[in-house]
């Protein structure tokens, strides 16, 4: 199996980035290309362990130290096959996951990880240019129709898989482009929307049916959805994002980062946004709220967009350089992340807990925070103590709250259709089936927030149980189960 | 037995010492008789008693039939008997029970007057019953004899066939009338010729018991005697031996196939020295009830009374090695070939007297696996025995004194008065029959046959082929791991740690139904061969055809298509398809079933293929192809395996199985082992046609990095399944394909009978399982992927998952989530973080993996947890498991050894030697020092020292990994360190041999368990035994050979490197080898003298409360620990890449370890605290009150998976009652050993040099009773003085006489031992520095050197020294030598194996295989003959002409010999010393010479930068 001693000769290493200074004046990819040579020696890293951690650190279970023993034997045939057989969508992956793999890499227990995503990315890219993935149309029709509600991850997902087996697939959008989160939420610095359109177009060639303005329960009724499918599966997504009740919220100026993002991805599409309706960073103090990944796309956002400055907040304390005795190997590890968008100019705090937004005419100026420190109560959770006498301000004409999303939207679609919710607001489910008979739910909208990763998961999971629904037996993959189940 | 427990009888082993005495005049007398007892009696050591002392194993003696005394002593009963030889003689067990016997006599007079014969009337032995011991008199039988005369005048040979055919005849036929006299009534021998007295005796025993044997008139000029050591328990006196014609000393491992082909071969007998009619009643020949040995017996019987010669029978079922051995005479390798064609090898290690009255001679199997000597005398008086000097005979009268060789013949003719050489007598055997044309004429060969205009189904590719891989059951894993290596690197792929994935009938994913069929493997009853270095006596050769009469012989005989290896191409399977040719007709079979009948559709697919199967073969197609290649919509293939074992056991059923050969076309043969149970259950030709597709479509998809093409892709991995039979056979200590066909060397796990009966009848299947529908399902559910589920849907292979945990793979108990959780538990010594683990481990509901996960604890009357006993009683009972210091890092390996010893444990030396720094405390108090030491096959760094450290030594029979195999560390992993711990040469590999070589037989393993008392008389004997059914009997066995304890380890066990079907099809798990033992043990009264440990796996509390409640009072844990040091289970061990220093000689690597003590003590309180808390629910308050109690354990019936709902657990929880006063648990020490007078004298004589450091001289007599010499006095040198010893010489000590084995075994630095006369095996094995000298008795006059003076594997292990031995010695001198320099002149085959350090002068011829697996030190032989390049095995060493500083070497050693032994031939070669010099071949292995250099260049470097 590749090279077994590549991990003692080969270091990790990563393709070079475009300079922050220039690449900020576009929104392409950041990333430059990387050798081959390189590449190859990245993936001889890989130890093929016999028990591969990454494979289960992996929420798709991607077969990962057989794809990159194919990529060291340069068998990009042999690698794209065990990728896709596993990830839809590896393009997306290869570019925007966090990597849980990599964070339980085995490697990773005394030495730099594998680049995993990375060596993902190289194999989706070099498939298509190869011309090793083709739309692949089902020869067989099963007179089956599903509708997918939905076009992020989780409903392209399950689309692809459900029409993969022959299933006739109806995918909606309420907006106008396809692709949800992945179009609207992801800048296009990190995914080049090229890139989505790729897929979709392949969807389309393979036989899915892509409709969008098609808002279910506004525009199209849910009743005749209903009527129409054999089967419908919900992946709206979580949306409602998580709000901050304090004083001066209401200001203008105050925004959703979701709300700054999916404006400047209309931008980047060519899409004109009405002036009123504009939010901007351009020569503007930006405030980040929240040190998450969209916070962080908010970061590179404001830069493209000139911003004066940029801060980036955080509640929580400044995590660790390095994993500690809380999140050892093979955990996800808090430790400090420091994106593309960071290195591009950006003040970070942590610890601060933000207690009023100021403005004048109606319009925010300035944010008051209090400093906060966080111990550990008898049963082992985090408490928040405020400190005394640390209220400071930071002045700010531009807000963005990044503190996350709460659950689905309910008015519309979830409402009509009366499935059940659980107690945070998420579609109540048990295997991917909702409380109404033949109606399912993946993603985020039956999860939470969570990864892109982890919607594609759902996706395909979810096709597996609608598929064995509608067909009594089902011959789609699932992660942690074989086909020769007996 | 009750038949409720897991004890199976078929699984007794017996083993033994055998041996003749002879006048070559054949001149009758008494001495011979006398001589033939004492013999018997001096070989006491090589028999067995069970629990009751005094009942033996068995033994007897034949002799010719003493006409003089029966005619007094019938006159003296009233009936007169004819003259000699006019005569017959029963002698038979006859019931205790009166009304029995007088039906069975009745029954006999019947047949004695219905044969023709006269009955003149019966006399009762009188027998001596006061020595006998209790158990063996329970069912004594009456002895009595029955004299005959036959109606007619008849020739003395048809009257012994007569005889002969009423004894069958009567046994048989008694039998089945009263079915209670099957051990009670038995006819030992019917002759007119010969007669044995045998019964369930000790040696010493017989004369007494039986009166005759005394008695004055009692004469005869043969005498055949036996002595029994069996494994088995249940008293049986019929089994004692001798038989009518042989003694039998081994074990034939192939005789369940020799049996099942007898029962057809038997049906076409004809003789025309026999009548039809008589050769009916002569049937059966064989019975599987029998014993190997008695089996043997009958086939000798009918090929002898059929007008063969008995040698030729001899050659006949006893082969030599033919097929490769390039030496032998053409005749008489056609002779082996012609013959190969109807019978097939007996095959085993065996040394086998025979007589059949006239004549008298003993032959040894093809390996030498079995120690022969004989000599003969100036008055005519030869000896031959299993030991030298079991006769004491004056040495001035010894002509010569020789061994039997392997494949060897040795015949004395009484009537003739001389010995006939193997070589005249096979030389007159191989002529007697033009064999070489008859082969000619009627031999095929495959590829001449013509080929057919029929096409060839052209070759599957893209999705078509993935369809049938599917269908067949390929994983992506299979394709990678398996095919891929095999067809790349012509070798099985290897891997490492053990296996932890569910057992076949437990596992949720279709299986091969290959995989519920487990490898058997030897251990101690008999060894295992290693088939790479002894190659030379292994064989892939095949053959195809019908077999004919094998009472006769004519050209026909050898009609036959031969196969040089069993695995077929497409092409070749075509040829064979569509044969045309007036010998071979072809039938084939499809084996498919129809997938509507979901329900009985199997089942009845396979009895229309067995009908079809008679039919063919009645109709006269002899070629049977069984091929699944119409498998199609509608139609699902038959397991390849299942359709072969129906269609061979219905052939074997209607008697005509030997009439056509079964040749395999199967799409589900891709492993090793897929192919081994094929051949194990009757193919003989196998054409995996997948498998080499697949390696097409790798090959296309240029899978291979170095462009392999397909050519050599499918020779690849032809190449790498033919090495792995050969491992397969040679684990189980099978030579030959010829013998595995049908041998059905497996077990059976989740099989049910029903099945078993069917397909694979004779298989030991002991929990049930899986039904014929049930097998079925296993097939559709791939079939249901491939054609009935969307079949358009492109699919990928299942990832497979065994070798690897996967996501959506094969369940391991080890896995991300269970690793992490261990780790981190220990790490932050947190119990509520194992709890959590242990649940993942045990909570099996979802995925059952273990058998153990299947049982419940039954509801009882709990108490506090503080009435258990405290936690440091428990922590003592811990053991880790062996791992040598070599496999695992120094760091790893004395961290481990810290834990235990400060919770009081035992951490395990494994078998790589022990640095003896670390023998020393620390100063905080912490010790690396292993408890337990362990020896096994390589010995390495065995020395006096490294045994006297230690509290325990282990002997590891095998290794759950892979049970019958050896190992090898390659020679990256062997720095400088290992080497010195191992007196091994840095970077050059080493080799352990699959055997012992001190240990073939349970009477050997009782030797070394005697020997290693000796060495250190303080420690405990352990025992490792891996399980596998049967491994109970051999417990019993070790028991008796007097060990401590015994460890049953599981199969499932961890390893450094072992071939990956090795890991997988191997052994069994602990649960069943446990509950057997202990059944076995408490049956038997042998418990409780004995500390029964079992390991495997071993994960959590749960997991030793059911060890324990099934009989464990001790248990081993190795992974687990491993674990908490930091083992992420890479399964890299074999690549010295472990990533966290764990399992690699990496100094960076090593580095990178971070595993600590405490973290490792703190996994055993975490085992301890769950033990215990168990052991208060369950109400136990000690382990010992625990241990045994499986009726706490009950079968956990909620478990509702299908493939679950027909296994029988209950077998493994049956409860055995002690025998009143006997305990469940070890309760009692093992008897120790005897007061040896020699050896306590020579304690004695000796201290003044151990205690002052003054020099002692003394001289004493020897007989080959005298065992282990030097042995015990070297312990007390040891514990003493460590491993610098004593100040030369300190010890001088002179023997005269025969030396029992073992002598010098492990004598220490300081000992000089001279022997006049003679040794036995094992001399100087261990050797630790002394100096041992041997030479012939002064007085004798035969020449030294044409002379064997010492017996088999001299200076085994042996690590310094030096020994100088005035004679020839046997095979596998210097085996495994890691440094002691020796001189010797002349020695038998597999010289210098294994060696890796010292020097051997050798002065003589050296056998055939010399130097096989020589890695290290160098051999200079004298060869003017220039003999060597034929008899070396030139794999790993060159030659080389002495260099000045070798000459220099040579000389001195020379001259040392002629100083010490007073050596003739020494002092001529010294004489012409330049000729001398001339001859003189340096054998030098390749790597050590290259390891040497190195260093020599480095040290030079090294100066120069200095100077």
């Amino acid at each position: 199996m590749g090279k077994p001693t590549g991990f003692l000769e080969f270091g990790r290493e990563l393709p070079a980035s475009r300079d922050p200074k220039s690449r900020i004046e576009d929104s392409k990819e950041i990333q430059l290309e990387f050798e081959a040579e390189k590449l190859n020696k990245q993936a001889a890293r890989c130890m093929d362990c016999g028990v591969p951690f990454c494979h289960k650190g992996c929420p798709l279970g991607n077969n990962i130290p057989e794809f990159n023993d194919a990529v060291y034997k340069e068998n990009w045939g042999e690698a794209a096959k065990v990728l896709f057989s596993t990830n839809n969508f590896p393009e997306f992956t290869g570019r925007i996951c966090p990597a849980p793999c990599e964070a339980s890499c085995v490697l990773g227990i005394n030495k730099p990880p594998v680049t995993i995503e990375q060596i993902e990315k190289e194999i989706a890219e070099k498939a298509f240019d190869l011309g090793l993935i083709q739309p692949n149309v089902p020869k067989n029709r099963t007179g089956k129709k599903v509708a997918v509600i939905g076009s992020g991850p989780a409903g392209l997902a399950a689309a692809a898989q459900l029409n993969s087996v022959g299933h006739t697939v109806n995918v909606y959008e309420r907006d106008n482009r396809i692709g949800g989160l992945l179009t609207y939420g992801i800048p296009d610095f990190k995914l080049e929307k090229r890139v989505v359109e790729r897929r979709i177009t392949h969807m389309r060639q393979e036989g899915i049916v892509f409709k969008t303005n098609a808002n279910i329960g506004d525009n199209v009724k849910t009743a005749d959805i209903l009527d129409q499918y054999d089967a419908v599966v919900v992946c709206t997504g979580s949306t409602v994002p998580r709000d901050m009740p304090v004083p001066g919220r209401e200001l203008d100026g105050v925004h959703f980062a979701m709300d700054f993002l999916t404006q400047e991805n209309r931008r980047v599409c060519g899409e004109k946004i009405k002036r009123e309706d504009a939010i901007v960073a351009t020569d503007k103090h930006v405030l980040v709220i929240g040190g998450g990944d969209t916070g962080s796309d908010c970061v590179g956002t404001s830069n493209r967009q000139k911003a004066k400055s940029v801060t980036q907040i955080e509640l929580l304390e400044k995590p660790p350089l390095e994993r500690g005795e809380k999140d050892p190997w093979p955990l996800w590890p808090v430790v400090l992340r420091t994106s593309s968008s960071h290195e591009e100019g950006c003040e970070r705090k942590w610890a601060l807990n933000t207690k009023v937004f100021h403005g004048k005419n109606g319009k925010v100026t300035c944010i008051e925070l209090v400093e906060v420190e966080w111990t550990l109560t008898k049963n082992g959770k985090q408490k928040m103590v405020e400190v005394e006498n640390s209220t400071k301000t930071i002045a700010c004409d531009l807000a963005l709250v990044a503190i996350g999303f709460l659950h689905p939207q309910r008015t519309g679609l979830l409402d009509q259709l009366g499935v059940e919710l659980d107690n945070r607001g998420n579609i109540l489910c048990e295997d991917y089936r909702t409380s109404v008979d033949k109606v399912f739910a993946a993603g985020d909208a039956r999860r939470g927030q969570s990864l892109v990763v982890w919607a594609i998961s759902e996706g395909r999971e979810a096709a597996r149980t609608i598929d064995e629904f509608l067909m009594g037996v089902s011959v789609l993959e699932s992660k942690n189960r074989s086909l020769l189940r007996v | 037995m009750n038949g409720k427990t897991l004890y199976t009888p078929q699984h007794e082993h017996d083993s033994c010492g055998i041996g003749f005495v002879a006048h070559l005049k054949g001149k009758p007398s008494r001495d011979i008789i006398d001589d033939a007892i004492t013999m018997l009696q001096n070989m006491e050591h090589r028999g067995g008693t069970g629990a009751d002392e005094n009942s033996g194993d068995g033994a007897g003696i034949l002799i010719q039939i003493p006409h003089r005394f029966f005619k007094e002593e019938c006159a003296k009963v009233g009936f007169k008997l004819p003259a000699a030889n006019k005569y017959g003689v029963g002698m038979t067990f006859f019931p205790s029970e009166s009304v029995l016997r007088e039906k069975c006599r009745k029954e006999l007079n019947k047949y004695i007057r219905n044969l023709g014969f006269k009955l003149l009337g019966y006399r009762i032995v009188p027998t001596e019953k006061n020595t006998v011991g209790q158990t063996a008199l329970s069912v004594e039988p009456i002895s009595e004899q029955f004299f005959v005369q036959f109606k007619d005048e008849t020739t003395p040979e048809a009257l012994e066939r007569r005889l002969c055919v009423l004894r069958k005849y009567a046994n048989r036929t008694i039998h089945e009338l009263y079915t209670q006299t099957l051990d009670s009534f038995y006819v030992s021998t019917c002759s007119a010729k010969t007669i044995v007295y045998k019964g369930q005796l000790t040696t010493s025993q017989l004369k007494p018991y039986f009166t005759d044997l005394s008695d004055q008139r009692v004469v005869s000029a043969l005498a055949l005697v036996h002595s029994r050591f069996s494994t088995n328990t249940s008293p049986k006196w019929k089994l004692a031996q001798p038989f009518r014609y042989i003694a039998h000393n081994g074990e034939i491992n192939t005789i369940q196939g020799n049996v099942n082909w007898m029962k057809s071969k038997a049906t076409l007998l004809k003789n025309s020295l026999f009548t039809q009619e008589e050769l009916e009643l002569l049937l059966p020949i064989c019975d599987s009830n029998r014993s190997d040995s008695s089996n043997l017996d009958n086939v000798v019987e009918v090929l002898t009374l059929s007008g063969r010669p008995m040698a030729h029978v001899m050659m006949m079922l006893i082969p030599e090695a033919w097929e490769g051995n390039g030496q032998m005479s053409q005749e008489k390798r056609e002779f082996y070939e012609y013959h190969a064609s109807m019978m097939e090898p007996w095959d085993g290690p065996a040394s086998i007297c025979f007589t059949d009255g006239k004549m008298v001679g003993a032959t040894l199997d093809r390996n030498g696996l079995r120690p022969s000597r004989y000599l003969l005398t100036s008055d005519d008086k030869l000896v031959m025995s299993s030991e030298a000097g079991a006769l004491p005979v004056d040495q001035s009268k010894v002509l010569f004194k020789g061994r039997l060789e392997p494949g060897k013949i040795f015949i004395a003719d009484l009537e003739q008065g001389r010995i006939i050489s193997d070589e005249e007598l096979k030389n007159d055997i191989c002529t007697r029959q033009p064999y070489g044309k008859w082969l000619q004429r009627s031999g095929l060969k495959i590829k001449n046959l013509p080929i057919s205009k029929e096409k060839m189904l052209p070759p599957l590719t893209g999705h078509a082929l993935e369809d049938r891989q599917l269908l067949f059951g390929y994983t992506t894993e299979d394709l990678k791991v398996l095919l891929g290596p095999m067809a790349s690197e012509g070798k099985e792929p290897l891997g490492s740690m053990g296996a932890d994935t569910p057992l076949a009938v437990l596992s949720q994913h279709s299986q091969h139904l290959s995989n519920y069929f487990k490898q058997s493997f030897a251990q101690v009853s008999n060894p295992p061969i290693d088939s790479i270095r002894e190659r030379m006596v292994m064989s892939l050769f095949s053959s195809l055809g019908a077999t004919r009469n094998i009472l006769g012989e004519t050209p026909g005989h050898c009609t036959k298509i031969k196969l040089a290896q069993p695995i077929i191409s497409n092409q070749k399977l075509h040829r064979i398809k569509t044969i045309k040719h007036a010998d071979f007709k072809c039938h084939t079979i499809h084996a498919v079933f129809y997938t509507d009948e979901r329900e009985g559709g199997l089942e009845n697919a396979i009895e229309s293929i067995c009908r079809e199967a008679i039919f063919a073969v009645k109709e006269g197609f002899n070629l049977i192809l069984i091929s699944d290649r119409s498998a199609k919509e509608g139609m699902a293939p038959i397991p390849s395996l299942l359709a072969c074992g129906a269609v061979h056991h219905c052939l074997i059923e209607n008697k005509i199985r030997s009439r056509a050969s079964i040749v395999i076309e199967g799409g589900d043969i891709c492993e090793t082992h897929h192919f081994a149970t094929l051949l194990g259950y009757g193919a003989a030709a196998i054409n995996p046609y997948m498998a080499l597709e697949t390696i097409e479509q790798l090959v296309r998809d240029r899978y291979f990095n170095k462009g392999v093409d397909a050519v050599e892709a499918e020779k690849n991995y032809v190449d790498a399944i033919g090495k792995g039979l050969l491992k397969v056979f040679s684990k189980m200590g099978i030579s030959t394909l010829q013998s595995y066909q049908g041998a059905q060397i497996f077990e059976a796990l989740g099989i049910s009978t029903h099945v078993v009966e069917k397909c694979f009848k004779g298989t030991t299947t002991r929990i049930e399982g899986m039904s014929f529908d049930d097998l079925a399902r296993e097939v559709l559910v791939r079939y249901d992927l491939v054609y009935k589920l969307r079949p358009t849907k492109e699919k990928n292979l299942p990832v497979g998952g065994v070798y690897q945990w996967k996501q959506r793979g094969e369940f391991h108990l080890f896995n991300p989530e269970t690793i992490h959780l261990l780790q981190q538990a220990c790490r932050k010594n947190d119990i509520s973080v194992y709890r959590e683990y242990a649940k993942k481990i045990n909570d099996q509901s979802e995925q059952a993996c273990t058998l153990r996960s299947m049982f419940l604890f039954k509801e009882r009357a709990s108490i506090p947890l503080s009435e258990v006993e405290p936690k440091a009683n428990i922590l003592k009972r811990f053991a880790t498991g062996a791992m040598s210091f070599g496999s695992i890092s120094y760091e790893a390996h004395s961290t481990l050894a810290i834990a235990m010893n400060r919770i009081k444990g035992r951490s395990n030396s494994g078998e790589g030697g022990e640095d003896e720094a670390r023998f020393v405390k620390k100063e905080n108090g912490d010790w690396e020092r292993s408890a337990i030491k362990q020896i096994a096959s390589g010995r390495f760094g065995v020395t006096i020292n490294y045994l006297n450290n230690a509290i325990e030594l282990q002997i590891k029979m095998a290794q759950g990994a892979k049970p019958g195999e050896g190992g090898q560390l390659p020679g990256h992993k062997v720095d400088d360190w290992i080497g010195r711990v191992r007196h091994s040469t840095p970077g050059v590999g080493l080799i352990s041999p699959p055997p012992h070589h001190d240990i073939y037989s349970i009477e050997d393993l009782a030797q070394l368990i005697f020997d290693l008392k000796n060495a250190n008389p303080k420690a405990r004997v352990n025992v490792k035994l891996v399980s596998e059914a049967g491994v109970g009997t051999i417990a019993a066995g070790v028991a008796k050979a007097k060990a401590d304890a015994v460890l049953i380890s599981g199969a499932d066990g961890g390893t450094g490197a072992s071939p990956l079907s090795s890991l997988r099809h191997t052994g069994l798990p602990w649960e069943l080898g446990l509950a057997e033992a202990h059944q076995t043990l408490v049956q038997s009264r042998l418990r409780g003298r004995m500390v029964l440990q079992t390991d495997g796996q071993i994960r959590t509390g749960r997991d030793l409360a059911i060890a324990t409640l099934l009989g464990a009072e001790e248990w081993g844990v190795a992974t687990a620990a491993l674990v908490v040091e930091g083992c992420i289970m890479m399964r890299k061990c074999h690549t010295n890449t472990c990533p966290v220093g764990v399992a690699t000689q990496n100094p960076e690597l090593r580095k990178l370890f971070t595993g600590k003590a405490d973290e490792v003590v703190n996994l055993f309180h975490f085992l301890a605290d769950d033990l215990r808390r168990i052991m208060a629910q369950l109400g136990f308050k000690t382990v010992n009150e625990m241990v045994g109690q499986a009726n706490a354990l009950k079968v956990n019936e909620n478990l509702n998976h299908w493939k679950l709902k027909n296994l029988n657990l209950k077998p493994i929880i049956e409860q055995v009652v002690p025998a009143k006063g006997d305990t469940h648990h070890n309760s009692s020490k093992q008897k120790p050993l005897d007061k040896d007078v020699l050896a306590n004298r020579i304690r004695e004589i000796a201290k003044p040099a151990i205690e002052k450091g003054k020099t002692v001289k003394a001289e004493f007599s020897i007989l080959n009773i005298d065992r282990a010499v030097g042995t015990l006095v070297s312990s007390d040198i040891a514990q003493k003085h460590g491993s610098k010893g004593l100040a030369e010489n300190s010890i001088d000590f002179k023997f005269k006489g025969s030396a029992g084995q073992s002598f010098g075994a492990f004598a220490a630095k300081g000992i000089r031992f001279e022997l006049e006369g003679e040794s036995n095996d094992y001399f100087g094995k261990g050797l630790s520095g002394a100096t041992l000298v041997v030479y012939p008795d002064r007085k004798s006059k035969f020449v030294p050197h044409k002379n064997i003076i010492v017996g088999n594997v001299a200076f085994y292990g042996a690590t310094s020294g030096d020994a100088y031995i005035n004679g020839v010695a046997g095979e596998r001198f210097c085996v495994r030598n890691s440094g002691v320099k020796v001189v010797v002149e002349g020695l038998g085959d597999h010289g210098c194996e294994y060696m890796t350090g010292g020097r051997a002068v050798i002065l003589g011829a050296t056998g055939r295989n010399f130097a096989a697996g020589m890695s290290g030190g160098i051999a200079y032989v004298f060869d003017p003959k220039d003999e060597l390049s034929t008899n070396c095995n030139m794999e790993l060493v060159e030659f080389e002409s002495p260099n000045s500083e070798q000459e220099a070497e040579i000389k001195d050693l020379i001259e040392k010999h002629l100083e010490q032994t007073n050596s003739v031939l020494a002092k001529s070669l010294l004489k012409n010393w330049k000729s001398t010099i001339k001859a003189f071949k340096t054998v030098m292995p390749t790597d050590f010479k290259r390891a040497v250099e190195a260093k020599k260049s480095n040290q030079k470097k090294e100066e120069l930068a200095h100077g």
